[in-house]
């Protein structure tokens, strides 16, 4: 008994770090996913925490300069009646368009800009198997912590 | 000819049902009549996948767009390896194909034991079957692959362009090898719980499989990763992604069944977890089949919202309720002979492996699903990404790797001091120095640190395992030391071959520890002319190259790459554009050296202004991670060979339990 009692508590420390490790991680890393329609409505409430929104990128608004990578856009609803005004530096994905979907990731400003450090696009699509592209900004090119 | 193949899945549909039948009612009732048409059944099945099989790949092969599978997966420009691989390439096709590979591994597994185990293979039968019944419900009712459109296509959709590659030919493959080899221990489970028959048998009689399984599900995995650092480009292997999660978790459960395995054979214990693993693998295996066609969590594999979910956990469910009846009614069986007398002992360190494994396989599942359950419960949708996996998982792969040093050469039952000072005093030493050296070079990334020094430490008690061995034959054998160690590991495969593929581990967590902690992620905007500096190389831009075919056109951003003013190549990152389906991909450049990887991404061309984006990665002993791989595979088939032991094992095995049940 005192053997199989030493067991289960050296077993429930791995369980309960396991446990711990899991619960602080969804806490600490886990973004709100939102459509633009719920992002629009409670913008300032989720200002300044990271966020992800998928939208459209709205008509005539897509602003891309190659020399500096920078990229304004409007992410829109689908009707484009509101939106709101994004930036963006870097790499530009492959299937990024106007009228196309996007799911943008970043935080959104005091100021009324959200800025994104991520953009996902997704094919438009013909056949079943769809498949987002994925586009990044730089990290800084020291060590990015783990 | 579509008839045929329709014709085949209906009738598999229904020898499986019947060899299901057969064989219970056979081996509940003893009637040997009734198990030898089961497993006539069970070969009648593999026989008529084949054929269905066989169909789709001719119209596959013939352009035949009259059926919706081919007109949606292929084209007639298509490339004749994709065509082939289109098989597999989409849902009714994988469907067949997860099938086709259960039933033929079905159909060796009655071959091999046509002549033992004849109380456990009637359940192996049934089990077996039963998954095929499940898939060929889905094939016959949900998702067919011989549907025909109401009028013939014209030409086909094509193959998506990020699986036209050669990684499309054997990464499927391999996964699928190892998910459905999964099946076959779980059978053999299922049968030991089922006739009461829990000592060693079935475990030593699946040995074999589960390694299969396990060296297809590493290689599959290993492949992904491969695949998406060349085709995907986003500069890294792995995303977490719900349908790599979905591969790797049960690799993760399979390969803590590996372990704690040799505890029952060698000390009779941990019986009811082994039974648990053993379940959790193959549950796993269907739940990641699962994932990867539900769109249930969105993932670059999903093939959307395709219906089968529901059916898929009805399946989940009902193994999961067998399974747990099974072992609830079996407990008393399954209790072991002996307990664990110390924490300082072999069974505990293989009990801790086991722990961490498991709980990374459940931090991975968590995090996986999460999105799904927060929706569900809580009304809120949120996204669990690679910082939360790699927040988690990092520690505890950690703590895995340093496990691998410790489990091969503590002693059994309980550690002396004599013991421990052996076998762990030289590769402490050695692992702190390797850490001390590493912190005086100025390497400050803490967990890169800690990989670097658990590393050295393992890395040390396998060269010393390998060094007293060999020096034991050469003192016992009198042989020269090359002969010693090549009999040494001729003998002790198990063992020895465990060391090898535990050099293989260890090369992959530097391999990832050190891409991970020390890389380089830079853009740059550049003309015709530009350079840049990145990591010590020179990168100077030569302009754009172009070309065409009928299939595709590219542009090529002509890179030249000097370090310290000597050119040491030219390298092309292209962009590809895909006539059929009007879409553009990216086509890497890659420089791999046993330092580092340089690692190129052409991001956009604009040709007003003539700027092209770079962007430029550096992924430092990133190519340790497959050779590490490669050394698992090495590893792997020096522990599959078998050995006159194991011959010997397994019929003194046999040779027990039949007099116990006699």
């Amino acid at each position: 008994m005192n053997k199989n009692r030493r067991f289960i508590i050296g077993a429930s420390i791995i369980v309960a770090a396991v446990a711990y490790l899991v619960y602080t991680g969804i806490r600490e890393t886990s973004v709100y996913y939102l459509t633009i329609d719920e992002f629009l409505s409670r913008r300032t409430a989720v200002a300044g925490e990271g966020v992800r929104v998928a939208g459209r990128v709205g008509a005539d608004s897509m602003r891309w300069n190659a020399g500096t990578l920078d990229l304004g856009f409007r992410l829109a609803n689908f009707d484009n009646t509101d939106g709101v005004n994004v930036q963006y530096n870097g790499v530009l994905p492959d299937m990024f368009a106007e009228g196309r979907d996007v799911i943008v990731e970043g935080t959104y400003g005091h100021e009324g800009v959200f800025h994104a450090k991520t953009l996902m696009t997704s094919c438009p699509s013909k056949y079943e198997a769809e498949v987002p592209h994925e586009a990044e900004a730089p990290r800084p090119a020291e060590a990015p912590k783990s | 000819m579509i008839e045929v193949g329709l014709l085949a899945l209906r009738l598999a549909l229904i020898a499986a049902g019947y060899a299901v039948l057969a064989s219970i009612f056979g081996a509940r009732k003893r009637r040997p009549d009734l198990v030898a048409s089961g497993r006539a059944a069970a070969y009648v099945v593999h026989g008529l996948i084949v054929v269905a099989a066989a169909v789709l790949l001719r119209a596959l092969l013939q352009h035949d767009f009259s059926l919706e599978y081919v007109a949606a997966y292929s084209s007639s420009t298509l490339p004749t390896n994709y065509t082939v691989a289109a098989l597999w390439g989409g849902q009714q096709g994988s469907l067949l194909f997860w099938t086709l590979i259960l039933t033929s591994m079905s159909s060796l597994v009655l071959l091999q034991n046509r002549d033992r185990n004849e109380a456990l293979m009637p359940y192996v039968t049934a089990t077996l079957m039963t998954t095929a019944v499940f898939f060929l419900g889905l094939l016959v009712f949900i998702t067919d692959p011989f549907q025909r459109l109401p009028v013939p296509a014209r030409e086909g959709a094509d193959l998506n362009p990020l699986l036209q590659n050669y990684w499309m030919m054997i990464h499927p493959p391999s996964l699928y090898l190892g998910y459905v080899g999964c099946s076959v221990p779980f059978a053999f489970a299922i049968a030991a719980l089922a006739t009461g028959r829990l000592g060693d048998v079935w475990i030593r009689t699946t040995r074999r499989w589960t390694l299969f399984a396990w060296f297809f599900l590493s290689v599959g995995n290993m492949l992904g990763g491969r695949w998406a650092y060349e085709v995907l480009g986003w500069g890294g292997y792995w995303a977490w992604d719900p349908v790599e999660n979905a591969a790797f978790m049960p690799w993760l459960a399979c390969t803590a069944f590996l372990h704690s395995v040799m505890i029952q054979e060698k000390r009779n214990m941990l019986k009811m977890w082994n039974m648990v693993l053993v379940l959790l693998t193959f549950t796993l295996t269907i739940f990641g089949t699962f994932l990867t066609r539900s769109g249930v969590v969105s993932s670059v594999h999903s093939f959307t919202q395709s219906g089968l979910g529901p059916y898929f956990i009805g399946f989940l469910v009902t193994v999961i309720a067998v399974s747990v009846t099974l072992l609830v009614i079996r407990r008393p069986l399954l209790r072991s002979d002996n307990e664990i007398d110390s924490f300082l002992s072999r069974e505990a360190a293989f009990l801790f492996n086991n722990l961490l494994l498991v709980g990374i396989a459940f931090a991975t599942f968590w995090g996986t699903v999460f999105p799904v359950i927060s929706e569900a419960v809580r009304g809120v949708k949120i996204t669990v990404g690679p910082p939360f996996f790699n927040k988690v998982n990092a520690p505890l792969g950690l703590a895995l790797l340093f496990m691998t040093g410790v489990g091969p050469v503590i002693a059994w039952r309980r550690a002396s001091a004599r013991n421990l000072r052996r076998a762990f005093v030289v590769p402490l030493a050695v692992g702190f120095a390797a850490g001390l050296i590493l912190l005086a070079a100025g390497v400050r990334h803490y967990y890169a640190l800690v990989c670097f020094s658990l590393a050295g430490f393992v890395l040390t008690t396998i060269v010393l395992e390998f060094y007293r061995g060999t020096r034991a034959r050469q003192a016992l054998m009198g042989e020269p030391p090359v002969t010693a160690l090549a009999h040494l590991v001729n003998k002790n495969r198990r063992r020895y071959g465990g060391y090898v593929i535990h050099v293989g581990v260890v090369m992959a967590f530097v391999g990832i520890a050190a891409s991970a902690a020390f890389r380089i992620e830079e853009q740059h905007s550049m003309k015709a002319g530009d350079s840049i500096e990145v990591g010590g190389y020179t990168l100077t831009y030569q302009g754009m190259r172009s070309s065409d075919t009928p299939h595709t056109a590219s542009m090529l951003a002509e890179i030249t790459v000097a370090r310290g003013g000597q050119v040491l190549t030219t390298m092309y990152p292209e962009k590809r554009f895909y006539k059929r389906q009007q879409q553009p991909t990216t086509e890497i450049a890659l420089r791999t050296t046993l330092r580092e990887d340089l690692y190129l991404v052409l991001g956009s061309y604009d040709d007003k202004s003539g700027l092209m984006t770079l962007q430029v990665f550096i992924n430092p002993l990133v190519v340790w991670l497959w050779l590490g791989g490669i050394t698992m595979v090495l590893g792997t088939m020096i522990v599959m060979m078998p050995t006159a032991a194991e011959q010997r094992a397994l019929a003194a095995a046999l040779a027990v339990e039949e007099r116990a049940f006699a």
